[in-house]
């Protein structure tokens, strides 16, 4: 295809690649509006403190087909629920949906085109980011799930991209969760790789009247690699919608989750960071209260060590009319280094007058109250210091409900923490 | 087992304690009681190690060894525990995780076996009986979300652990119900030995009623004015401060 008139060579090189057949009329609309576009720079003031230049540097090409051994990667709970993805490319024999209850559909959207009408469909009235529609323009496949009404889902699905880059390459995993109303349902999305690529995942999420979605997202990219995902999720009347993403990996991340509650709805934006070197971390979350009573929680914490850099910025919009509303945000960063920094920055937008809205942002280091109480009990400094950075993270992790994410990721952030060497498996 | 010579010490170049001499002996149970903010955690604290305070002159002595030359964790191994008046609380560290590493470091110190997590619950059950908690507080994050009676009894579950040669309880009564202070206290009690040794800080004779001292000291600005037997309590419980101080003023309450 395609003359695409774009000024960074990034775009230029992704985009003359071949246009996957499906969904023309949302490829179309994305490459129209990248027509013209450039990856956003320092003056753009949504990525004043994320400077894309290294990404731009890189020659990124389209993903080939991998094969990857994932026996490291099955989780006890989902053996017979999970869809695998390689290099964005569906793996079939890595693949098993044999415990997916009937009813439920759990497949690659390249066999279910049918049934995903709905794809692009949830919009946030906004013009999509730029790495959004770079999805919508090139993903090549990615898994759809439709729950039907009243159907409660037992056992969770297990969402597994694996990157695989010998040479820089770019994947678009891309997801469509619908629940109809009533509907409930628990899904871990993880993203894995190893050297150096870009991964720019959309997931599209709409719940019906009632219906629940927990959401946990993992996030363990190769330490090169670039991740800047987009979540969309729109929340039906007296719906939830509880997500908790976990970033481990990455070179830099950019996370987008948009939430729009519609009356009485539930949401919860959840966040853990664990950053070092040079690592970068970016969070705009966006939480949409449209309609009246309904309930946000955000509680998105960093752990940040080294030259390491955690970005938050916590838009809430509380639509005119969406009286009762109850929104709360907490931002909570540690700094383990002196070079370690952390950009927080609630942005409160309130149309409405009978609403509450808390917030805080809190940066600083360990509390040197916790440390002697600790120090009291015969831990040494560094072991009090050790044990109270893997608290901080393990008060998030605990409430991950499926058992074999939470041990792992506990292990990740022992290891992480230095706290492994203090047997202490809570 | 602690021998305090003359010491004061100062937070944020404010000085509070200003020469305090107290002996302790092995067996022996202490009582300091004395106004707010005469100096009563400052002392705890002080001889816990806490770092903020400044030792500015004295000396003291832990089983014949420099307590200042060690650091609050080498102090806590050595075998001094305080229970804070004030527990902190410590979200994502479980309280058995903890209780275990903290008995460990202290095994490990005295050259005794560490307990592996299942013979740890094996110990930490006899434990918990000792201070009647219940067993979810052992799963719950250290103190987090702990009422101020069950961070108590949380104290004396480390200390029932920990089986320290010295215990500071700082206001272990303060907070705690009536059946509470009992049990407790009880628990005290059952670990007080005769290689052991007790200094309870407290505003109320009733817990000395059951945790019974040989020794009652009032201290006050930094210093101990007067120092009895146990009927002191009683007498402070009537008579509150001022006759002491104003005794000691004019030269007479020692
Ligand atoms: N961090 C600090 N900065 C300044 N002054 C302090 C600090 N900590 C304690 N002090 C002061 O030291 C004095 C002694 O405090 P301390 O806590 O030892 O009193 P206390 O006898 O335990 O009182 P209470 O009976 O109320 O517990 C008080 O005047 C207090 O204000
Ligand atoms: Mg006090």
């Amino acid at each position: 295809m395609t003359s695409m008139v774009v000024g960074s060579n990034l775009l230029v090189d992704l985009l003359s690649g071949p246009r996957p057949a499906e969904w023309a009329s949302l490829r179309e609309a994305a490459e129209g509006r990248l027509e013209g576009r450039d990856l956003p720079t320092t003056k753009d003031e949504a990525w004043k403190y994320t400077d894309l230049k290294a990404l731009a540097a890189i020659p990124f090409v389209a993903a080939p087909r991998a094969t990857v051994d994932i026996s490291a990667y099955l989780l006890p709970e989902m053996v017979g629920t999970r869809q695998v993805f390689v290099n964005g490319h569906h793996a079939p024999h890595a693949s098993c949906a044999s415990a997916v209850p009937a009813g439920v559909r759990f497949l690659p959207l390249s066999t279910a085109s049918e049934a995903c009408h709905a794809l692009g469909t949830v919009k946030n009235g906004v013009t999509p980011e730029l790495f959004e529609d770079l999805n919508s323009a090139r993903f090549e496949d990615g898994a759809v799930i439709l729950v039907p009404k009243n159907l409660k889902v037992a056992l969770p699905l297990h969402l597994l991209f694996l990157t695989k880059a010998d040479t820089p390459i770019a994947v678009f995993p891309r997801v469509l969760v619908v629940l109809e109303p009533g509907a409930e349902l628990e899904l871990v999305e993880e993203h894995h790789g190893e050297g150096t690529y870009l991964s720019c995942p959309v997931v599209e999420v709409r719940l019906g009247e009632g219906a629940i979605l927990r959401h946990e997202r993992v996030q363990r990219e190769s330490p090169e690699a670039f991740h800047l995902g987009t979540l969309k999720a729109e929340v039906g009347r007296h719906g939830q919608y509880h997500s908790r993403t976990l970033s481990f990996g990455a070179r830099f991340s950019r996370q987008h989750p948009w939430v729009r509650l519609a009356e009485g709805a539930e949401g919860t934006l959840d966040g853990l960071a664990l950053l070092d070197d040079q690592q970068v971390a970016d969070t705009h979350s966006f939480m949409h209260h449209a309609e009246p009573n309904a309930v946000s929680h955000q509680l998105h914490k960093c752990i940040v060590d080294g030259k390491a850099r955690a970005i938050f910025n916590g838009q809430v919009r509380v639509a005119p009319g969406a009286q009762g509303t109850d929104a709360k945000q907490q931002s909570r960063n540690l700094l383990l280094s002196e070079t370690a920094r952390v950009d927080t920055k609630p942005q409160l937008e309130i149309y409405a007058d009978d609403v509450k809205c808390s917030h805080g942002a809190a940066v600083g280091q360990l509390d040197p109250e916790e440390l002697f109480y600790l120090e009291s009990r015969g831990l040494n400094a560094d072991d009090a210091r050790n044990l109270l950075t893997y608290g901080f993270a393990a008060d998030v992790l605990q409430r991950v409900p499926v058992a074999s994410v939470r041990r792992a990721l506990r292990q990740l952030v022992m290891a992480r923490t230095q706290a492994a060497s203090l047997g202490v498996l809570a | 087992m602690l021998s305090i010579k003359n010491l004061t010490a100062s937070i944020n170049g404010t000085p509070v304690l200003k020469g305090i001499d107290l002996d302790i002996k092995a067996g022996e149970i202490h009582a300091i009681m004395g106004p707010n903010g005469s100096g009563k955690s400052t002392l705890g604290k002080v001889l816990a190690g806490h770092p903020a305070y400044e030792v500015t002159g004295g000396e003291v002595l832990f089983e014949g060894r420099d307590l200042f030359s060690l650091a609050a964790d080498e102090r806590a191994r050595a075998g001094l525990f305080m229970g804070f008046q004030h527990p902190i609380e410590v979200p994502g560290v479980s309280n058995s995780s903890f209780l275990r590493l903290a008995y460990n470091k202290k095994a490990e110190a005295e050259g005794r076996d560490e307990l592996d997590p299942l013979e740890f619950d094996d110990f930490i059950h006899e434990k918990i009986k000792l201070v009647a908690m219940r067993e979810e507080f052992l799963d719950r994050s250290l103190n987090e979300g702990f009422s101020g009676g069950e961070k108590k009894r949380n104290e004396i579950l480390q200390m029932a652990v920990l089986e320290p040669k010295l215990a500071i309880l700082d206001e272990l009564d303060s907070g705690l119900d009536i059946d509470a202070l009992r049990v407790l206290g009880d628990a005290v009690n059952r670990l007080q030995r005769a290689d052991r040794a007790l200094l309870i800080i407290t505003h109320f004779p009733r817990i000395l009623e059951t945790i019974q001292p040989h020794h009652v000291h009032v201290l006050s600005g930094g210093r101990i004015l007067k120092s009895a037997g146990k009927e002191l309590a009683l007498e402070l419980e009537e008579r509150g401060y001022d006759w002491v101080l104003e005794a000691s003023a004019a030269g007479g309450a020692r």
